[in-house]
């Protein structure tokens, strides 16, 4: 009896797993892929499309839909074991590994007491200027660091100053939402801003190297984007205090009690400076270096710079780093090439070039459009970097000029303001319980029409210039 | 664990070995539901968990989510969730006055474990008063399925507002214990104790459960025992009337009632709005119970008064 309820309860919990298996199977055995579509490119978009439903309603640990898409290829006869393992592995992926453990080394200095006392001095009292220096500095140092980084160790500094401002968060609801909003918003606006403020962007970059698109330089990409950054920065502090409306538009009890807090924390030490100084050094070799050595080599070497001063702990990192993610990316890229190199990225394109050029009679404009909303919409499903992923091979084969389509959709991932799961600094206010889903949609739209317009005026007026 | 017997003169249960599970969500909604499961638990002298589910992250954004959680901490900022859990110890104090153990306990959101995907907080000095604070993350129904099997609860305590309708099938079938749905459950109200009372072999435990709450709360009790056709056979017959002899035999008021027709329609009808419903969780194939459902099942999927199903 307890072995059949066993049964059903496995089933009930691995529903999306039976559903994806089956499909999965009914697609290779008794589909027919298209005449003008080769049978690997055919294997290429169901192994595709199971990992999607999988990651999207997450029967399955990570790594396993990562090792999942990694065993398929070889199983399908996509490619040889040799070749899916090369695959797998590379700058990327290296990127997405080293930002994941320079966070922990970061965030682990305690240098959010520093950054607190550092906006509280810029700002003043003024609950609207705390809010335009939460998000000014979000954006700003999300798009060197990672917004990930940035969110978990600006989250202490907004929850501790809502807490000063009244004892129960829920009854300065306003408050709340708008300075946590400002955080992730923020973080997530300025994560376009450089090579290095997400995996994505680097997941692009790489597959620009794949398609032989040419390559783009770490100030190139500043150049390219950053004023979409600063542009935005305003606008989000208006949408912000629009929509939320803080309760107090005074928080001078709550800041004094925040910089007596800090204030314990005493001088600034010479191990935070040595963290401060090593973080400076990798900016450097990204910017300078990136192109030699690549952005996830110099990134492990400032993990390996942070080891063996002594910054902080293998075990630490060992343990607070999300391995699951490092696989999946991995084997995200991996099936993301075999879409590009079996021509199933391209079959996509044409199909989606073929059926939308009835409607819109531009290239450009279809290219751009397809790129950004696909990917728009995508990455509030799934996650932003997943997105970029699996989209690229496809929107970079859509025609056009493939570094702007990359830049296009690079951005676009960045889109993510509707949902929890889009963006890390999103999932990370969320999960404080004093937002609520709703609270995304209130003030995602504005964000995603405010962002649609910025990267329409960049795409017209900006790139063009250069 | 309860025993599965019972004898017209006396009770088996050993209710200093009962653990109960109440689940809470806020201190807004789940006030009427961690009272009952207080009260309950000391009419069975029974020791009593608390769990929070709360929501889990995305796999993806899971380890950064975890790093500001650790960062949080150097803040003296609890982890989301804590504060129901400091909320249900205080109001356990406050149900319990008379208490003293409980009351040398205190809070403190540093002193957690965590564990097999749980946080458990440590109550120092909790010896002799036997309370559990669990805080979890994940989908409802899997996290209750996971603490009543760690920690082997006899009684799962749900609010009705944790309780939605689609829910109702999930809950019943999987959680491998008692269950007890406060479905608008009023603290201030007098309800009557109504018994289901079949010819399965949940019945026994049923009135074991019914004649305890009725001694300890004092609620007036009614069976009901319902026939498809005007024929009560012997196994009905039998059933109610070993029923009623073990309420005599405790000296326990009973209102005995035979009605025809179909059983969820007429259990339904019958308990209104002023009855707490007691019946024994369904003996079909859980295959079965999968595919068309049980009485349990659609007795609590059609009914809004509190119920407690006894397996």
């Amino acid at each position: 009896m307890n072995s059949y309820i066993d049964i059903l309860f496995w089933i009930r919990q691995k529903k999306w797993l039976l559903i994806a298996m089956v499909y999965g199977m009914c697609m290779h055995h008794f589909v027919t892929p298209p005449t003008d579509l080769n049978p690997a490119a055919f294997d290429a978009l169901i192994i595709i499309s199971m990992a999607l439903i999988l990651i999207v309603t997450e029967p399955l640990p990570l790594p396993a839909i990562a090792m999942f898409m990694l065993f398929m290829q070889v199983v399908l006869g996509i490619d040889t074991a040799n070749n899916v393992a090369s695959s797998f592995m590379n700058d990327a992926v290296f990127f997405i590994m080293g930002s994941l453990m320079l966070a922990v080394a970061i965030v682990s200095q305690g240098l959010d007491k520093r950054l607190a006392l550092g906006i509280i001095t810029l700002t003043g009292h003024k609950t609207w200027r705390i809010v335009a220096g939460f998000t000014a500095i979000s954006a700003i140092l999300a798009s060197f660091i990672g917004e990930h980084t940035v969110a978990a160790m600006m989250m202490p500094v907004g929850l501790t100053l809502v807490r000063y401002a009244h004892k129960d968060p829920r009854k300065v609801a306003g408050l709340t939402a708008a300075l946590l909003f400002s955080i992730a918003y923020g973080a997530t606006i300025g994560s376009i801003g450089t090579p290095s403020g997400g995996g994505r962007n680097v997941i692009m970059m790489n597959y620009w190297a794949e398609f032989g698109a040419g390559s783009v330089t770490y100030l190139e990409w500043i150049k390219y984007v950053y004023p979409m950054v600063l542009f935005q920065i305003p606008f989000t502090v208006i949408i912000l205090l629009w929509t939320f409306k803080p309760e107090h538009s005074n928080l001078d009890s709550a800041v004094r009690k925040l910089v007596v807090d800090v204030a314990r924390a005493g001088k600034i030490k010479g191990r935070e400076w040595l963290a401060i100084i090593l973080f400076i050094l990798v900016f450097l070799g990204w910017v300078f270096l990136s192109e030699d050595f690549g952005l996830g080599i110099i990134a492990l070497l400032g993990v390996f710079l942070y080891l063996s001063f002594g910054l902080v702990e293998w075990q630490e990192l060992n343990r607070k780093t999300n391995w699951g993610v490092i696989l999946l990316f991995g084997a995200a890229i991996s099936i993301g090439i075999q879409m590009n190199q079996t021509g199933a990225a391209e079959w996509i394109a044409h199909v989606i070039i073929t059926n939308l050029g009835r409607v819109i009679d531009n290239p450009a404009i279809l290219q751009g459009s397809v790129s950004v909303l696909l990917t728009g919409v995508m990455s509030n499903i799934l996650s932003s970097s997943a997105t970029v992923a699996v989209v690229g091979p496809i929107v970079l084969d859509l025609g056009g000029d493939q570094i702007l389509i990359g830049f296009a959709t690079a951005i676009a991932s960045a889109f993510g303001y509707f949902t929890a799961v889009a963006a890390p600094a999103c999932t990370i206010i969320y999960s404080s319980g004093l937002v609520k889903s709703k609270d995304f949609l209130r003030a995602g739209w504005k964000m995603g029409v405010l962002s649609l317009v910025s990267l329409l005026g960049l795409s017209l007026l900006w790139w063009p210039l250069l | 664990m309860v025993a599965t017997i019972m004898t017209n003169k006396k009770v088996l249960f050993d209710p200093k070995s009962l653990k109960f599970l109440t689940a809470v969500s806020s201190a807004e909604y789940s006030k009427p539901t961690l009272k009952m499961g207080a009260l309950i638990a000391s009419v069975f002298d029974a020791s009593h968990g608390v769990v929070y589910v709360g929501e889990r992250a995305s796999e993806f954004h899971g380890s950064s989510v975890n790093l500001t959680r650790q960062n949080l901490d150097n803040w003296n900022i609890i982890h989301p969730g804590l504060e129901v859990l400091e909320w249900a110890l205080q109001e356990l104090k406050t149900l319990s006055p008379d208490n003293e153990e409980l009351a040398k306990i205190q809070f403190n959101p540093d002193h957690v474990y965590e564990e097999d995907g749980r946080v458990r907080v440590i109550l120092p000095d909790d010896k002799g008063c036997r309370i559990e604070l669990v805080l979890r993350e994940g989908e409802l129904v899997d996290q209750l399925r996971k603490e009543i099997q760690l920690e082997g609860y006899d009684l799962a305590i749900i609010g009705g507002s944790q309780n939605k309708r689609h829910l109702a099938h999930s809950i019943l079938q999987y959680l491998p214990s008692s269950i007890f749905v406060l479905q608008k459950f009023n603290p201030r109200k007098k309800y009557k104790l109504l018994l289901l009372v079949d010819d399965s072999t949940a019945t026994g435990k049923t009135i074991e459960w019914g004649a305890l709450i009725a001694e300890k709360l004092g609620w007036p009790v009614r069976t009901l025992t319902v026939s498809k056709t005007k024929r009560f056979g012997a196994g009905y017959q039998g059933a109610a009337d070993k029923a009623k002899a073990y309420f005599d035999s405790r000296g326990i008021e009973v209102e005995q009632f035979f009605l025809t027709g179909d059983p969820v329609r007429t259990f339904v009808e019958f308990a209104g709005d002023n009855h707490f419903v007691i019946m024994g969780a369904s003996t079909l194939n859980p295959v079965k119970q999968f595919l068309f459902g049980s009485k349990p099942i659609k007795t609590l999927e059609q009914t809004d008064v509190p119920i407690l199903i006894v397996r």
